[in-house]
């Protein structure tokens, strides 16, 4: 005999199952023999027809690879993006399936925390502007620079493109690890807005060119997800539109004619340390910015290839030209820790002001229990130092 | 309350949470420190499995466990319908009322057994002290500074042990055992853990 669970509607119990289920990828039938039940049972506790009991909750809980507390504290954000970023063919295996739990969980425990702690983020969207029959590669360009003079940009290059996006745009934005062949995942949720997650384990300058391609699809088709992935040859209208997008995002057309011709005034050939030089400015990858020449017309076709051909252009050589010079993006140099600055802020404020404890941080986090007193060190001890001159104005 | 004199009183079920076990690996000398005390130990199903999740990170922490209930220095307990009761009161309702999993299964198995509660995390020693008055509850600290570890382990490897949970695996001392606890490693070991509370550690 187990009792049954009341408090949340017997409806949002389960909605929140059927989207763990899913998010687990398991079908009804699955979870029916998990608890020794008929999968009618399963379809009537999701649809909201039959309360759940303790002991039903504590297997399914066990076989999604969630907590109880998870499906019942009133808190808890239940978002379904893994279901809809499966639904995406081209990125139906597991690095990307990976990634979009990733970005699911990372953005279902930072708005669980912003709204325990009352926090309300601010969004400044721009308008949405559709993909518009014709030249696709005309209207990126385009969008691009209106988008650009809209954030007040200027001529400027895009060096923190996560700073940019996370406080101007108010999109979240969380760089992590992933598998090395998953460049950026893109997604929109009516309730927690505009979310990207961004490959840590890529060169800054492909993070920034990637963070600009996601934005050009949060530009044009923001309620559609995106998984870019690398070397991703772009086939479709809206692939075609973001990858030009982010291209002239970062790189726009006056600012890289202007700059180019500044480097190479007075000189007859384009050589390695212009190439080096004009991708620092604009921060992008050595082939981004000889392909974007490539485009322009300030340089021949072929230019990047004949590069390659000829011993390519090296670390070693940009070392040469620039010495040692620190990583730019300051978002980008916080990327490593085990959960994204921010959201670690956000537990550590939580876990001082006893919303929650260490387990249910563990569990919100996908941290085990070292993680977590990691990350709680030395909150205590910033309770005990502060004083007025510390103290913030709200 | 003193654990030592709570248990010379009468001896009962001693149910610990998953923070008490990863502070009793980090002391390699869990199995002792268990047999020392007269009152047996209990595990729920719930901390075992979330200590199962933490050996993706290479954590034996539930491996070890393991050989700590094949050993018979920890039972299992399982939840009976008036613990399910408990428990779901525990998981069900505002994050700030309610605790995870392994947490709300420990206070819960405790209850259901008159046993006592080993739990460090402090608000859910808090939510034990507010909703179970009568429930005793205890933390690896008491454990470790008990006079039933000094008698096993010897005052060297009892300070060497208490050490080992401070620094390997951050272990949390509630407040009123810091005094205790500083007293037995010293304030120049204290200084170097960096899970006692800073006015510990600058006594130094």
């Amino acid at each position: 005999m187990s009792a049954i669970i009341e408090s949340l509607p017997v409806s949002e119990i389960g909605e929140r199952l059927r989207i763990a289920r899913e998010a687990a990828g398991l079908t009804q039938a699955a979870a029916a023999e998990k608890i020794d039940v008929a999968r009618t049972t399963i379809v009537a506790i999701e649809r909201g027809q039959r309360r759940i009991k303790t002991n039903e909750l504590q297997g399914l809980c066990s076989l999604y690879g969630t907590s109880a507390n998870a499906i019942l504290r009133q808190e808890a954000v239940h978002l379904d993006m893994v279901p809809r970023f499966r639904k995406l063919a081209q990125s139906a295996d597991d690095a990307a399936e990976q990634a979009a739990c990733l970005l699911n969980d990372l953005v279902s425990a930072e708005v669980e925390l912003e709204n325990a702690l009352g926090i309300k983020r601010t969004r400044n969207y721009p308008p949405e502007r559709p993909i518009l029959p014709g030249d696709v590669r005309q209207q990126a360009e385009q969008d691009a620079q209106d988008l650009r003079d809209w954030m007040g940009l200027g001529a400027g290059p895009v060096l923190d493109i996560v700073s940019l996006l996370d406080l101007q745009l108010g999109i979240r934005v969380y760089v992590r690890p992933l598998d090395g062949k998953i460049s950026g995942l893109f997604a929109y949720d009516e309730a927690v807005g505009a979310c990207m997650l961004l490959n840590a384990a890529h060169p800054v300058g492909r993070i920034i060119q990637t963070g600009a391609h996601e934005l050009g699809h949060f530009n044009s088709a923001r309620r559609q997800p995106e998984v870019l992935t690398e070397g991703e040859v772009p086939h479709s209208r809206e692939e075609r539109y973001a990858d030009h997008f982010g291209r002239c995002f970062v790189t726009p057309a006056r600012a890289v004619r202007q700059r180019f011709a500044e480097i190479t005034a007075g000189q007859s050939h384009l050589t390695r340390r212009h190439i080096i030089l004009l991708a620092s400015a604009f921060g992008v990858a050595r082939e981004a910015i000889v392909r974007r020449l490539e485009e322009l017309g300030l340089t021949k076709r072929g230019t990047w290839d004949w590069f390659q051909a000829n011993g390519g252009i090296t670390d070693e050589q940009a070392r040469q030209v620039l010495g040692e010079l620190p990583v730019r993006g300051s978002s980008l140099l916080e990327a490593q820790g085990a959960v994204p600055p921010r959201l670690a802020l956000l537990a550590r404020e939580a876990w001082k002001r006893g919303f929650y404890s260490e387990g249910q941080l563990a569990r919100l986090l996908k941290l085990d229990r070292h993680e977590v007193r990691e990350l709680l060190d030395g909150a205590e001890n910033e309770e005990s130092e502060a004083n007025e001159l510390v103290k913030l104005p709200y | 309350m003193s654990l030592s004199s709570f248990l010379t009183k009468a001896p009962r079920t001693i149910v610990i949470d998953a923070s008490v076990v990863i502070n009793l690996n980090a002391t390699d000398c869990a199995a002792e420190i268990l047999g020392a005390v007269p009152s047996p130990f209990a595990v729920t199903d719930n901390v075992r499995a979330e200590l199962r999740f933490g050996s993706r990170n290479g954590h034996n922490d539930e491996e070890r466990l393991k050989a700590l209930v094949d050993a018979g220095a920890v039972g299992g307990a399982a939840l009976d319908a008036a613990g399910l009761a408990i428990y779901e009161t525990l998981i069900s309702g505002s994050a700030a009322m309610t605790l995870d999993d392994g947490e709300a299964a420990t206070i819960a198995c405790a209850v259901q057994m008159n046993g006592i509660a080993m739990i460090d995390e402090r608000k859910a020693r808090k939510i034990c002290a507010s909703r179970f008055g009568s429930l005793p509850v205890v933390s690896t600290a008491e454990l470790l500074t008990d006079g039933f570890t000094e008698a096993a382990l010897g005052r060297q490897r009892q300070i060497e042990a208490i050490i080992a949970a401070l620094q390997g695996a951050r272990m949390r001392v509630p407040p009123e055992h810091i005094e205790k606890v500083v007293g037995l490693i010293g304030a120049s070991n204290a200084a170097s853990c960096l899970s006692l509370p800073r006015t510990a550690r600058a006594a130094s």
